[in-house]
């Protein structure tokens, strides 16, 4: 069940950051027909992030000590006490520029050069942060499976 | 026709944004060095990191909504160009604050 709860909280992570992308794209040929896909559109990352965030965060309070023990006494302890301790805490940025990124795009992107560039510096910070995050989260996986690999020898 | 104002929110929440950011890396930064602090974050709430977390976003919401609130209710008046500028800077300063610490602190 704890590694079902992990993919869904890779899933979500995944999806926030497909979603940054697609609306880059998008806010680069923002006009009237797109607008309120824009919207939907963020709404839908910053949902994604949450749904993330809540997930991976309950799975790291509850689960995460037993996988923290192993990986601190495998070959890889950087894999905890570098990759864990950024992510657990780049988190938390990501979290709050996703939630700012609807009431940005709440502006006239059609219309708003500056607002145009706004929301793209926003989003290619969630697409750059969220995949650097994915590959902790992926540093994190592989400390537990060396650890484990090196205790069957 | 060109249109350079965004919403008094976009601007509160924005500055907010790049605050936050930096405080949430100094945050780190004192619970990493203090234990004190730690035991202290870890009572409120039973762990150190949901405390940290409901800290940052209780100080996010405060401070946008304080910024919307400023000037007479009006909010804060800045270029969208120069709010762009502060947000980035406010990310790339946390980034680099939690990803060098810990490359250092260990």
């Amino acid at each position: 069940m704890n590694e079902i709860i992990l993919m869904f909280h890779v899933l979500f992570g995944a999806g926030c950051v497909i979603t940054a992308v697609w609306l880059f794209v998008d806010v680069l040929h923002a006009d009237a027909a797109n607008r309120a896909r824009i919207r939907r559109l963020s709404w839908a990352a910053a949902a994604f992030m949450w749904c993330a965030f809540l997930i991976g965060g309950y799975w790291y309070v509850v689960d995460y000590p037993a996988d923290k023990a192993i990986i601190l006494h495998g070959p890889w302890p950087f894999a905890h006490s570098y990759f864990m301790e950024t992510k657990e805490h780049l988190v938390i940025m990501l979290l709050l520029l996703t939630s700012f990124l609807p009431v940005a795009t709440a502006n006239n992107l059609a219309v708003n050069r500056e607002a145009r560039r706004l929301v793209l510096w926003v989003l290619a910070g969630i697409a750059l942060l969220g995949l650097m995050i994915e590959g902790d989260g992926a540093m994190i996986a592989m400390g537990v499976k060396v650890a484990l690999l090196a205790g069957q020898h | 026709m060109e249109n350079t104002g965004v919403s008094k929110y976009t601007i509160s929440f924005g500055l907010s944004l790049a605050l936050c950011s930096v405080l949430n890396a100094l945050l780190v930064v004192t619970k990493e060095k203090s234990r004190s602090v730690t035991s202290a974050l870890q009572r409120i709430t039973g762990h150190q990191w949901v405390t940290h977390v409901i800290i940052v976003l209780v100080l996010f919401l405060f401070f946008g909504w304080l910024f919307a609130k400023s000037n007479q209710g009006q909010g804060m008046k800045l270029a969208v160009n120069r709010l762009t500028e502060i947000i980035l800077a406010g990310i790339v300063a946390g980034g680099l604050i939690i990803t060098g610490f810990y490359l250092v602190a260990d």
